[in-house]
């Protein structure tokens, strides 16, 4: 066993030693697992489907908007709701991290001013919890792509990387908005609005093809409406994406990743005074 | 762990009165937001106006103090005097505002009881989730799992959701997993009253047998017969000054003229 000197010196905006870091929020990899699944636990705790609402949730929200484009568009087949179906599914993975992940580090108040971890972790398994509550609705879309009988191809696997890139995206926000909320509470506040603007800026309650080239050039400053169109484009139309789309959710995705995790990172030694 | 600069020529075990834990002539102001939550809107509308929504509180002021391996160092003063504040320093929680702070070894910290558990999880469950919390591995904790629900005596107990404990038992759970982490360096913060008295003095004896040479323990405390017992130094915090550090009964006998208090029952009994 070493002997590790830690020396703690006035707090200066800028990164910490990064290897250092690494190191420490790998040994805390198992803390993170558990501490997600307990905090997803508690969210179904008492209800009495319990862990089932994971599967209940996608199954009743999907069939709201189903309800919904039927009532407005007057029409639909099964391309159309199979595409709101893996749309919103995926959405929800980007909003979950960005709704779980805006109090982590408020909520973690208790945690933060006892013990001395990375605190990147909070914001961290707020994304893993977005994860877990995805990957049952995956389930539940390839059941319903099977019912409505929309073909398979190997272009599916392009699905990996989109999910990846999803992920890097969620968990880029969640730890954006985390720190951002230490400083300005009233993004809390503010969330619930942007991600339901979110919503209906990007091609789920309709397709990306729909939108004009004039209404299509604004959405570049659309952080995944290029991603929610690949998406659909593997997961409904078992075709690959084009490379646009992949290169757009990319840029967006490690913009927003580093960003967040600079300001993150140079900042969090000071969350725990602002608490 | 933030800032751990690698130094791994240090032998496993420290020598005797090695250097623990170096507070050099460390100060901390808190800048407080005086509204309680940073809004926007606070922001906005005292923009221009030059007024000022922080205020600074001086929590300590040029703090000097060493810790060796082989001591076990109380610490007591009045509320607010700063202990836990410094303590905090001490465990890489709130960065200090000057001086500097150098902590040779592996630091594990109970400063508060239960921390990282979740009510709505069982007893077991939340042992593997504290424990993690504090820095164990799930081997670890496997390993320690029975000694731990031995420790806390709580039987059958131990796979009920914990919102159906009462305090005490919460915080014999908290303590026993607190207790089982075996650092170099053990900041224990007025956790020790917890439980009914069998329990206060089972902890107090758990404390008594982590005392060795190769580890350093600090005891914040308000009980004076508890430090008195158990530390072999003190140190005694005021409105964020050391006023006085060393032996115990000295310290402590200055502390009770500056304060008043005598040797009453009630600064005793609580450990």
């Amino acid at each position: 066993m070493s002997a590790p000197v830690a020396i703690y010196e006035p707090f200066r905006a800028g990164l910490p030693p990064l290897g250092a870091y690494l190191r420490a929020l790998w040994a805390r990899r198992s803390f993170i697992a558990e501490f997600s699944r307990s905090e997803l636990r508690e969210q179904n705790y008492g209800s009495i489907f319990g862990q089932l609402w994971l599967v209940l949730n996608p199954l009743l929200l999907s069939g709201v908007y189903f309800l919904l484009i039927y009532i407005i568009g007057g029409q639909s087949d099964s391309n159309r709701y199979g595409h709101l179906t893996a749309s919103l599914f995926l959405f929800y993975l980007v909003s979950n991290s960005l709704t779980g992940g805006v109090k982590s580090i408020t909520a973690g108040q208790r945690l933060i001013l006892n013990t001395a971890f990375p605190r990147i972790m909070l914001p961290i398994s707020a994304m893993v919890i977005a994860l877990f509550k995805f990957v049952p609705t995956l389930a539940v879309f390839f059941v319903m792509r099977t019912v409505l009988g929309l073909n398979y191809s190997w272009q599916m696997f392009w699905a990996i990387p989109v999910v990846l890139i999803a992920l890097l995206m969620g968990l880029g926000m969640a730890i954006l908005i985390s720190c951002i909320n230490v400083y300005f509470r009233d993004i809390a506040s503010f969330l619930p609005y942007m991600t339901r603007s979110l919503l209906y800026l990007s091609p789920i309650l309709y397709q990306a093809s729909d939108l004009s080239d004039k209404l299509r050039s604004f959405e570049i400053a659309n952080p995944i409406f290029y991603l929610l169109d690949a998406w659909s484009q593997v997961m409904v139309y078992a075709q690959a994406p084009d490379l646009f789309s992949l290169l757009h959710s990319l840029v967006w995705a490690l913009a927003i990743f580093i960003i967040g995790t600079y300001f993150f990172l140079s900042r969090e030694r000071d969350f725990a005074v602002r608490l | 762990m933030i800032s751990l600069s690698a130094s791994n020529s240090q032998n496993s075990t420290h020598a005797k009165h090695g250097l623990a834990v170096s507070v050099q002539n460390v100060g901390l102001t808190y800048t407080t937001s005086i509204d309680k939550r940073p809004t926007l809107k606070a922001r906005l509308k005292s923009l221009g106006r030059g007024k000022k929504h922080t205020r600074i509180v001086n929590a300590l002021s040029q703090v000097n103090l060493d810790v060796h391996y082989g001591t076990v160092l109380g610490v007591i003063g009045s509320n607010g005097a700063g202990k836990s504040s410094l303590m905090r320093v001490i465990s890489g929680i709130v960065p200090p505002s000057q001086g500097r702070v150098e902590v040779h070894g592996s630091v594990s910290t109970l400063l508060a009881l239960g921390v990282g558990f979740n009510p709505s999880m069982t007893g077991r469950a939340n042992v593997y989730l504290g424990g993690l919390a504090a820095g164990m591995s799930r081997a670890e904790i496997d390993e320690q799992f029975e000694a731990i629900a031995d420790f806390s005596e709580l039987g059958d107990a131990i796979d009920a959701p914990m919102r159906t404990y009462s305090s005490g038992m919460y915080a014999r759970l908290a303590f026993s997993v607190a207790a089982t982490v075996q650092p170099d360096i053990l900041i224990v913060d007025e956790a020790l009253s917890t439980g009914d008295a069998h329990f206060k003095e089972k902890s107090l004896n758990r404390i008594k047998e982590l005392r060795s040479a190769d580890r350093a323990l600090i005891l914040v405390s308000h009980a004076m017969a508890t430090i008195e017992d158990v530390c072999n130094e003190v140190a005694w915090l005021h409105k964020g000054k050391l006023m006085a550090r060393g032996n115990p009964a000295e310290v402590i006998k200055q502390y009770r003229e500056f304060t008043n208090t005598g040797k009453s029952s009630a600064a005793n009994e609580d450990v």
